[in-house]
C-alpha cells in the first residue's frame, strides 16, 4: 500500500516537474523581437483625369476604384520600412462622352523612413519622419475605339523622397491621429514608344528607338499625397481621408497624365511579433 | 531656444522648401483643348494630320496651304454635316486610303485609289471558280482545280492566321503542280497574318523591306529606316510554284503581302497593280468625338522605295469582256498557263 501511495506521490512530483519545466522552457524561448507592423488596408473611390497624346488629345474624365495596402514595420528604432500597394482601375469617358478609355494601374513602393523626432504639441504630439525608396508602377490604358494605337503599356522605377508628418491627441476620451504623407519622384527609368511608333514594331520587330527613358522632376513631374484621420470605434481602429494621385510624364514627344483625387475609408490593424523559439 | 523646437524649425524650413522646390519644377502635364465647334474642330483635325500624318514631303503637300485654303470656309453657322464635308475634302487632299473621318451618319474616305480603275474581279465568276465544294479554314476558301492546280482564296486578313490550319491548307494542297493566290480586293488586317502566311514560301531568311515611324512633330522627323525581314515560317512549306492575283483593291496588309510575296524566288505577282496603303495607321478624335485614322508609320520594299501607291505585278492583266461574257477570269487562267 505504501509502495503504490508512494509510486503515485513520485508520479505526481514527476508531472508537476515536468509541466514546471516545460512553461519555464516555453518562457525562455519566446523572444519579444519590438516588431511593430501597422497596416492600413483602404478603399479609394473618387474622379480621375487621364490624358495620354499617344491614344487620344482629349483629356478623359471619370471615376475611379483603387484599393491601398499601407504598412508601417518599425523595430523600436528611429529606422523603419514602408510598404506599399496600390492596385487601381479607371473608366474615362472624353468630352462628348461617345468613347471609353480603360485603365488598370499596379504600384508598389519600399520606402525606408527615418523618425527625425517627436515633440510634444499642445496637448498632442508631432511625430516627423523623412525617407524614401523605390516606387515601381505598372498599367495599361485601353481606348475602345481606336486602330493600331488602342492601348498604352506602362512601365515606371523611380527613387522617390517620402515625407511624413503624424499628430497623435486624444479628442473625447479616444486616439485620433492625424497623418500625412508626401511622395514625389526625383529620378527614374520608364518605358515609352518613341512618339508615333507602333508595338508592331517593338515587339513584334524587335525595333528599339529610345524606349527606355531616363526620367527627371522635369520629365516626370509627379506627386502623390494622402491626408488621413485615424480612430478607434469599438476596438475597431478605422482610417478615412484623401488621397491625391498626379502622375505625369512628358517622354519621347507624347504626354501623359493620370490626376486621382480619391476618397479614402479603411481599416488600421496593429500587430507585434514574438518569434517562438522551437 | 531649446534644441528641439530648433529641430522643428528647421524642419518645416526643408519641408516647405521642398514643397516650393517640387511646385516650382512640377508643372501641369496636360494638353490645350479646341474648343467643340465648327472651327475648333476643324483646327483639331488640322493640327492633328500636321503632327501626325507621315507622307506630307513623300506627296509633297504644302499642309500649310491647306489649312489656309479650307479654314476661311469653317464658321459657327455650319451644320455637322456641312462640317464633315468640307473635312472630307481636305483629308482627300493627301490621297489616302487610310485617312478616314469617322462620324455617327458618315464615314470620310478617299477611295479613288481603286474606284477610278477597273475592278478586275467578279462575284460571279468567284462562284463559278470555287464551286460549292470548297474547303473553308482561317478564313481562307481553298480548292483544287480539274488541272491539278491548287487555289486559295484570301479575302481578308483580319483574322488569324493559325498554323495549324496553313499546315492543313498546304498539306491538302501538295500533290498539285503550283498554287494560286488570290488576294484581290482584300483591303487588309492584321500585317502579322500576313506574314505568318508569306512565311510559308521561304526557306531562308529574306529581307523584305523597311519600316520607320514618326519621332516628332515635323513632317520630316522619322527614324531611320529598320529592315524587315520575312523568317522561314515553322510548319510546311510550298517549294512548287505559287502566283499571286492583284488587283487595285489589294490594300495596306495585303499589300505588305504582296511585297513579301515579290521577294520569294518561286512567286510571281500576276494581275493589276495593287493599291498600296503602305502607311500603318493610327487613330486620334477630335473635341466633338469624331475619330480621325491616318498613316502613321511609313512602310518601304525592299529597295527603299515606297509602296503607298501600290505595288506593280510581274505580269499585268485585266478581265477582259469576252472572258468575262463567257465565265472566265482572264486573270486566273493566265496564272494556270502560267504554272503549266
Amino acid at each position: 500500500m505504501n509502495r503504490s501511495v508512494r509510486l503515485i506521490n513520485y508520479t505526481r512530483l514527476l508531472i508537476i516537474t515536468l509541466l514546471l519545466t516545460t512553461t519555464k522552457s516555453w518562457a525562455q524561448d519566446t523572444l519579444r523581437s519590438g516588431k511593430v507592423i501597422t497596416n492600413a488596408q483602404m478603399i479609394g473611390i473618387g474622379a480621375v483625369n487621364i490624358l495620354d497624346t499617344y491614344i487620344s488629345p482629349e483629356i478623359y474624365r471619370g471615376s475611379e476604384l483603387r484599393y491601398v495596402s499601407h504598412s508601417t514595420r518599425g523595430n523600436g528604432s528611429k529606422l523603419s520600412r514602408e510598404l506599399i500597394h496600390h492596385a487601381q482601375l479607371t473608366f474615362a469617358k472624353n468630352r462628348v462622352r461617345n468613347n471609353q478609355e480603360v485603365g488598370g494601374y499596379y504600384n508598389f513602393q519600399y520606402n525606408w523612413i527615418y523618425e527625425l523626432g517627436k515633440w510634444n504639441l499642445g496637448k498632442g504630439e508631432l511625430n516627423l519622419k523623412t525617407g524614401g525608396g523605390v516606387d515601381v508602377l505598372t498599367g495599361f490604358l485601353y481606348n475602345t475605339r481606336n486602330s493600331n494605337n488602342p492601348a498604352q503599356g506602362y512601365a515606371r522605377l523611380n527613387i522617390a523622397p517620402d515625407i511624413i508628418a503624424a499628430y497623435s491627441f486624444r479628442l473625447w476620451r479616444r486616439s485620433i491621429q492625424v497623418r500625412y504623407e508626401l511622395q514625389t519622384p526625383l529620378l527614374g527609368v520608364m518605358f515609352s514608344p518613341n512618339y508615333e511608333q507602333s508595338y508592331y514594331e517593338i515587339f513584334s520587330r524587335g525595333n528599339y528607338d529610345h524606349n527606355i527613358v531616363f526620367t527627371t522632376p522635369f520629365s516626370a513631374p509627379s506627386l502623390r499625397q494622402m491626408a488621413t484621420i485615424d480612430f478607434t470605434l469599438h476596438h475597431t481602429t478605422l482610417r478615412v481621408g484623401f488621397l491625391g494621385d498626379y502622375q505625369q510624364t512628358k517622354v519621347n514627344g507624347l504626354r501623359q497624365h493620370v490626376w486621382s483625387n480619391l476618397f479614402l475609408l479603411g481599416i488600421v490593424r496593429k500587430f507585434s511579433i514574438n518569434k517562438i523559439l522551437p | 531656444m531649446s534644441a528641439s523646437s530648433k529641430t522643428i524649425r528647421h524642419f518645416v524650413f526643408t519641408f516647405l522648401s521642398a514643397i516650393i522646390l517640387t511646385s516650382s519644377i512640377t508643372s501641369c502635364v496636360t494638353t490645350d483643348e479646341y474648343d467643340d465647334n465648327s472651327k475648333g474642330n476643324f483646327e483639331a483635325l488640322w493640327r492633328i494630320m500636321d503632327e501626325h500624318y507621315c507622307f506630307f514631303t513623300q506627296k509633297g503637300i504644302d499642309w500649310n496651304e491647306v489649312h489656309e485654303r479650307y479654314s476661311r470656309q469653317f464658321d459657327a453657322t455650319m451644320t455637322d454635316a456641312q462640317a464633315f464635308e468640307v473635312m472630307t475634302k481636305m483629308l482627300s487632299e493627301v490621297k489616302d486610303g487610310h485617312v478616314n473621318l469617322y462620324t455617327s451618319f458618315n464615314i470620310g474616305r478617299y477611295w479613288a485609289w481603286y474606284e477610278d480603275f477597273p475592278k478586275n474581279y467578279s462575284d460571279s465568276l468567284e462562284r463559278k471558280y470555287l464551286k460549292t465544294d470548297y474547303r473553308i479554314a482561317s478564313g481562307m476558301d481553298y480548292t483544287i482545280f480539274d488541272d491539278n492546280v491548287g487555289y486559295i482564296l484570301c479575302k481578308s486578313f483580319l483574322n488569324n492566321t493559325g498554323a495549324g490550319n496553313l499546315d492543313n491548307i498546304l498539306l491538302y494542297m501538295q500533290p498539285c503542280r503550283g498554287l494560286i493566290i488570290d488576294v484581290r480586293n482584300n483591303g487588309g488586317g492584321n500585317v502579322n497574318n500576313a506574314e505568318e502566311l508569306a512565311a510559308r514560301f521561304t526557306n531562308e531568311e529574306l529581307l523584305v523591306g523597311y519600316i520607320q515611324h514618326k519621332t516628332g512633330t515635323g513632317h520630316d522627323d522619322f527614324s531611320s529606316l529598320q529592315p524587315q525581314h520575312l523568317k522561314p515560317g515553322k510548319g510546311i512549306r510550298w517549294q512548287k510554284p505559287v502566283i499571286i492575283l492583284t488587283n487595285r483593291s489589294v490594300y495596306s496588309a495585303a499589300n505588305e503581302f504582296v511585297k513579301y510575296m515579290k521577294c520569294c524566288p518561286k512567286a510571281k505577282i500576276v494581275g493589276d497593280k495593287t493599291g498600296g496603303g503602305a502607311g500603318l495607321p493610327f487613330s486620334s478624335e477630335l473635341p466633338n468625338g469624331w475619330s480621325i485614322r491616318f498613316s502613321a508609320c511609313p512602310m518601304y520594299d525592299k529597295n527603299k522605295q515606297m509602296t503607298e501607291f501600290g505595288i506593280d505585278p510581274d505580269y499585268k492583266v485585266d478581265i477582259s469582256s469576252s472572258d468575262f461574257s463567257r465565265g472566265r477570269d482572264t486573270i486566273i487562267e493566265f496564272a494556270r498557263q502560267l504554272l503549266h
